[in-house]
């Protein structure tokens, strides 16, 4: 047996492979699957701080090798799931990263001091959606701004904290270092692209909420160049995602730089994607006489592979 | 913990283009075949690439539980069901399910009217052989634009009274299958309605249903993703409450009681 396990801002993971937020709800709908302990972490559906019903559909949409997704980060709100989802969550047997979303600073603050309880391992700050009109994205792409988020959500817990970076910036290296001055303790890279289809029969933007978030293979290699780039520009570990479907998709990530991966929409094509992924990282390192895996983070650049 | 949904690759025992773009696929899914309730839909990946990514969903046509066969009843619109078209005998296709809250109906010899447009018979032939093997006394109304749209009528038969209509007039009967659901909701006596079809037909079942008090079921129809409640993806909007809430078509339906949802073309 291989050994995958690493710690990431000092969560423990039995393997780097995590399942991506809002691709894997609470949990709840893939446990029938598979048992979700075989998972390195779950991260849930990004939580706001009230009840939130999300955008009008339709709110996803097919396109090459992926697809748009306008939820809206549709959540019952961090109450409800403090009481009625966290206790079922917690039988998981996993380490669990709530992910969050405010609609100003304060709000990410207050959701991070709420969620700092027993069962929560960290807190994943989502300054990248491209699906909400204010907060969201708006706050992730100016530096300075996503610096003063970070510093409150830092001061506001003790849970180490994990920043979601979104691709739609000229120079995500510049604003991954501002929030790594602003005190996080990891990246995710990367949140969707904004993108938009137009139905040539209805002559209408095909989302309901007109763009949407681009996901799937067809943005691996936008978000392969982020932590390629990122990795080498900041010392911070870094979560890799965006269109990761296989074991040889998530190697790359962990080449350029990647600590961990996520598994976003794949887990729509097939729900066991994840733990196979992590049996196909079993195999790449027994094939490859590969001893301590960690050695492979950022190989691609540091020249040791 | 919920019954494991299966079958991952299923061989298909046959594929019959039953009509213009219309199709029959039989698999053999024997776990989907002893689990499935008629209105349950099931998710196929088409294709073995990435393009398209994702799955496309097709309600349960028929199930024979002894022989471990499900078949679906399908209309070629893109790229994923013309794939799909494309197995045959012996291919295998990779399939998830069943899934979804499917049609309600208890007691024995109740009187229930079927409400088919298009292709939307295609979740009714399962349910009209349930509710005739607990005697219910059955008008199923078929209907489409064209005669090559009216589909499996043939069969529909062993079930109940069947009553076709084309819009074209290529039938005996002219017009929409509303003209005729409001003609038979008038003639007699139903203790419940199910209908499956386009929203424009489904909100006049909608109005109709709420004017008689006869309380019907419909099965609706949204873009998926995930097709297990995980996304959040094909929403629809809930007519309860006073704010906003949206309800999951693959969870908490694809079929609804009619009056739990608002219907938006
Ligand atoms: C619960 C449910 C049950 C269904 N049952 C049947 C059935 O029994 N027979 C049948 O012919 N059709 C059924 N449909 C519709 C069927 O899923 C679509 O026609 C099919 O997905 C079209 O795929 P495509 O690749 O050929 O078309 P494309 O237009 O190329 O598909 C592009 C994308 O749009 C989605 N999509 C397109 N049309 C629809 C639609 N009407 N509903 C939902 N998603 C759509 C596809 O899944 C895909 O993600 C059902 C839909 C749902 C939601
Ligand atoms: C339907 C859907 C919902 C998502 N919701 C969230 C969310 O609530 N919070 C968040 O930070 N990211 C969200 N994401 C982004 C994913 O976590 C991930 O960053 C992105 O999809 C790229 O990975 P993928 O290509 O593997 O899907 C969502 C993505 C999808 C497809
Ligand atoms: S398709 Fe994902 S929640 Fe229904």
């Amino acid at each position: 047996m291989i050994d995958l396990s690493i710690e990431i801002a000092g969560i423990k993971l039995k393997n780097p492979v995590m399942v991506a937020s809002g691709t894997f709800g609470f949990g709840r709908e893939y446990t029938p699957f598979f048992d979700l302990d075989k998972l390195g972490a779950l991260v849930t559906k990004g939580l706001t701080l009230k009840p939130c019903p999300g955008n009008p559909p339709p709110r996803v949409w097919e396109t090459p090798a992926g697809m748009l997704n306008a939820v809206g980060l549709q959540n019952p709100g961090v109450d409800v799931f403090l009481r009625e989802i966290l206790p079922f969550m917690k039988t998981f047997g996993v380490p669990i990263i709530a992910n969050i979303a405010g609609f100003n600073v304060k709000e990410f603050a207050t959701l991070a001091s709420r969620l700092s309880v027993p069962g929560i391992a960290g807190i994943e700050v989502n300054i990248s959606c491209p699906n909400v009109k204010t907060g969201g994205m708006a706050l992730g792409t100016l530096p300075e701004l996503a610096a003063e988020v970070v510093g409150a959500v830092v001061e506001a817990t003790s849970l180490p904290v994990i920043v979601k970076l979104t691709p739609n910036v000229t120079d995500i290296v510049g604003l991954a270092s501002a929030v790594a001055k602003a005190g996080a303790h990891a990246l995710s890279l990367i949140n969707t692209l904004q993108g938009m289809v137009i139905d040539i029969n209805t002559r209408r933007p095909a989302l309901g909420n007109i763009t949407g978030g681009l996901s799937g293979p067809a943005i691996r290699p936008v978000a392969v160049r982020a932590v390629w780039q990122v990795a080498q520009g900041v010392d911070l570990p870094i979560i890799g995602m965006g269109g990761i479907c296989t074991a040889n998709d998530a190697l790359e990530f962990i080449l350029a730089g990647a600590s961990a991966v996520a598994v976003g929409s794949a887990n729509f094509r097939d729900p066991l994607t994840a733990v196979k992924i992590v049996r196909g990282l079993e195999q790449y390192c027994i094939q490859n006489g590969i001893e301590d895996w960690q050695e492979l983070i950022g190989a691609a650049w540091k020249g040791n592979a | 913990m919920e019954q494991p949904p299966k079958d991952w690759d299923c061989p298909v025992l046959e594929q019959v283009n039953v009509s213009a773009d219309y199709y029959l696929l039989s698999v053999a899914a024997p776990q989907v075949a002893l689990s499935a309730l008629p209105g349950q839909f099931v998710l196929f990946r088409c294709g073995t690439r990435y393009d398209p990514f994702l799955r496309r969903p097709l309600s349960i046509h028929q199930v024979k539980r002894e022989r471990g066969e499900v078949s679906f009843l399908y209309q070629v619109r893109g790229v994923g069901t013309r794939w799909l078209a494309g197995r045959n005998k012996g291919d295998a296709v990779s399939m998830l399910g069943p899934f979804g809250r499917g049609f309600t109906f208890s007691g024995r010899g109740k009187r229930g009217i079927l409400v088919g447009a298009g292709v939307g018979v295609a979740p009714l032939l399962f349910l009209a052989g349930e509710l005739s093997a607990l005697d219910w006394k059955l008008v199923i109304l078929i209907g489409a634009r064209t005669r090559e749209g009216i589909l499996r009528a043939e069969v529909f038969k062993h079930y109940g009274n069947v009553k076709i209509i084309a819009e074209d007039g290529s039938t005996a009967r002219q017009g929409t299958i509303l003209d005729l659901f409001r003609e038979e909701v008038e003639e007699a006596h139903w203790e419940m309605i199910y209908a499956c079809g386009p929203v424009a037909v489904l909100k006049g079942i909608q109005k109709i249903s709420k004017e008689t008090g006869i309380p019907a079921q419909i099965a609706l129809e949204e873009r998926m993703a995930c097709g297990v409640g995980a996304c959040l993806g094909c929403v629809c909007e809930g007519a309860t409450g006073e704010t906003v809430r949206y309800l999951r078509v693959c969870r908490e339906g694809p079929v609804f009681d009619s009056h739990e949802v608002i219907l938006r073309d």
